[in-house]
């Protein structure tokens, strides 16, 4: 950096010079302030738009086969049934489920997944419900801990066992 | 009021390397920027807490609408699209054909009949086995369509795949 100030410093009069008569040089001093302003303006547009256009993805792994069989203890396994309403009902094993209100879910699964380190969870969605009933779902899962979820289609069976409870 | 004035050292701060720095930088980060690509589908991410960043490259996506399109005699919620422009157009290249002039202009995702994904998917596995299957749902859409796509990712062997959500603030509930 340091001898870049060497070569881009004017020529001392040789060649060219000498044939030239020496006119009186306007004193040409540029101000660079606005050039500065807008450059500086341009780069902090794109710092920030580069750094802000990635999305967050959250990861998902599928059995490869949906006939494979997996034998589950039926004590660890929390089946979590969200219906076309947003409402969450849990229940272990084959038992009949029960309604949880949506605030208290995190304590519930943090507890669930603290206590049983073996459990897991069955997610079942509503065809009618929103995409992002299961996202949310998804992410309460992530961040209580519980890392073996899967995600099954809620049946019509599902669907008459919830509308017994609620 | 008569002011006093001190003589002024003239201070001129030579700006020429903060511009050269400043326009290295600038052309540095105009350069790096890929700007979003023109979105025919209006998606709006649903919330989390995942930190996961979506990969640049070999990116295969799968917007799910909250809207329906039509799409020869039926309708979708489903696009595909996939980065790279020249799979993208091999792939999609009947479309022009079948579905009507629109699809002259290359778009960067097609509509795609649920009965036709898992083949379109299993051509762009084929064509790059490193593709990286993403699906970017509106968070207003009926779970259903999400279901489906899921259902023929499995099928095709697609047992790895991310959903794209926007950062939720930390500590807040995902709403």
């Amino acid at each position: 950096m340091a001898g870049g100030g060497d070569v881009a410093a004017p020529r001392e009069h040789k060649g060219k010079g000498k044939k030239r008569r020496k006119g009186r040089r306007l004193g040409t001093r540029i101000d660079m302030t606005p050039l500065v302003d807008v450059a500086f303006l341009l780069l902090t547009f794109f710092m920030f738009t580069t750094s802000m256009s990635r999305p967050q993805t959250m990861e998902i792994n599928l059995p490869p086969d949906a006939n494979v069989k997996v034998e589950v203890a039926e004590s660890n396994l929390l089946t979590l049934r969200v219906n076309d309403k947003g409402e969450i009902f849990y229940s272990f094993g084959i038992e009949s489920p029960k309604k949880i209100d949506q605030k208290d879910i995190r304590a519930f699964l943090r507890d669930k997944a603290s206590t049983n380190p073996k459990l897991i969870v069955l997610l079942k969605v509503d065809r009618m419900g929103k995409y992002n009933m299961l996202v949310d779902m998804i992410d309460e899962l992530n961040q209580d801990g519980v890392t073996r979820f899967s995600i099954a289609p809620l049946l019509d069976a599902d669907k008459a066992m919830i509308a017994k409870v609620s | 009021m008569p002011k006093f004035k001190p003589h002024r050292a003239g201070v001129r701060i030579d700006m020429t390397p903060l511009v050269d720095v400043a326009f290295l930088l600038l052309t540095f980060f105009m350069l790096t920027t890929q700007f979003k690509p023109d979105e025919y589908v209006e998606v709006t991410l649903p919330a989390s807490h995942a930190d996961f960043k979506l990969p640049e490259s070999n990116v295969m996506t799968i917007c799910i609408a909250e809207k329906a399109t039509p799409i020869g005699n039926d309708s979708t919620h489903i696009w595909m699209g996939l980065d790279s422009q020249i799979l993208r157009q091999r792939i999609f290249s009947n479309y022009a054909s079948m579905y009507g002039p629109t699809y002259y202009i290359k778009p960067t995702l097609y509509p795609v009949k649920k009965s036709e994904l898992g083949n379109y998917v299993l051509q762009a596995r084929m064509a790059n086995p490193k593709m990286i299957t993403v699906i970017k749902g509106d968070r207003n859409a009926d779970y259903g369509y999400a279901e489906d796509v899921m259902d023929v990712l499995q099928k095709t062997q697609v047992t790895r795949f991310s959903l794209v959500t926007e950062l939720a603030a930390p500590g807040q509930p995902a709403q």
